[in-house]
């Protein structure tokens, strides 16, 4: 294998972590909207920081070997899908981040009720489904999803 | 950067064929944490999102694979794929079908398998996408 099937590989291993990590923590968040019980909420929301560490893999390995690439490919400064991407990689980040912080809110008022009878509660449903917080998750994995048709697309080459 | 050079006639293809695979990895991916949490409800919730997964990932890579004329070749990347896809499909259904099993009785043994199976599965699916991304031989 060349240089360029190198970064190729490695940068597509980063996509795979990034991208089955998301689905993951969007498989577990729809698990913990729907549990009865704010134990099981918790436990749900809790096994999302298991697979973060795959996802932060992910987003720093597409970046990196993505800009390798970049050079090494000889794509020119003006690629315009390149720049698209890197600015919905940059969106996906902070959307990610400000719905991972919303989950942790929810998290933790599901631990919360769990250790006060564990019985449903109106409250954490509220939290759990706020349209705000559930948007940005889905919004970052709308981002992933347009980075990848990017990608195989690429407009403009 | 997928591709430097591809006509434009494959890109949907290989946009479903990707789009397929990834969400595969993510569904066992979430089976195999759920299953060493010992969650067997949601492992086997989360095992039935990858079927639809498989389905496309392997119709997205038929696809590909006729508008590229590969059909008769026998490249060792494309083996592999397709080794990681069809016979990989065995493991797969094994999953399915333990973690149903294991739902049903509760016996922590079965929860063990479901990790076991989820685990071989997951690397059939890296060593795949290695051999794919790489174009091995």
């Amino acid at each position: 294998m060349d240089t360029y099937e190198w970064l190729l590989t490695l940068h597509i291993t980063a996509a795979f972590f990034y991208f089955g990590a998301a689905v993951a923590a969007s498989i577990l968040y729809v698990l913990a909207i729907t549990a009865e019980k704010p134990s099981d909420a918790a436990a749900y929301l809790r096994l999302i920081r298991r697979v973060l560490p795959l996802m932060f893999v992910g987003v720093a390995g597409t970046l990196i070997f993505g800009i390798w690439l970049w050079h090494e490919a000889g794509y020119g400064i003006g690629a315009g899908w390149i720049w698209g991407a890197l600015v919905l990689w940059v969106l996906a980040a902070v959307l990610g981040q400000r719905g991972g912080e919303h989950q942790e809110r929810a998290r933790k008022m599901a631990e919360e009720h769990a250790a006060a009878g564990d019985l449903p509660n109106a409250e954490l449903r509220a939290i759990l489904r706020d349209p705000v917080g559930t948007a940005m998750s889905y919004g970052a994995g709308a981002a992933l999803l347009a980075i990848l048709i990017l990608m195989i697309w690429k407009p403009g080459q | 950067m997928i591709a430097a050079i591809r006509p434009t006639s494959w890109d949907f293809p290989l946009f479903l064929h990707l789009f397929g695979v990834m969400t595969l990895f993510g569904a066992v991916l979430t089976a195999l944490v759920l299953a060493w949490a010992g969650r067997q409800h949601a492992a086997f919730t989360a095992l039935l999102v990858a079927l639809p997964a498989w389905v496309l990932s392997l119709a997205g890579g038929a696809w590909i694979e006729s508008k590229e004329h590969l059909s008769n070749s026998n490249a060792t990347w494309l083996s592999i794929g397709h080794g990681a896809l069809e016979p990989g499909l065995i493991v797969l259904l094994a999953a399915v079908g333990v973690s149903f099993w294991w739902r049903r009785s509760g016996t922590p043994r079965l929860g063990q398998i479901t990790v076991g199976l989820c685990s071989v599965y997951l690397l059939l699916l890296a060593l795949a996408w290695l051999a794919m991304s790489g174009k091995w031989s």
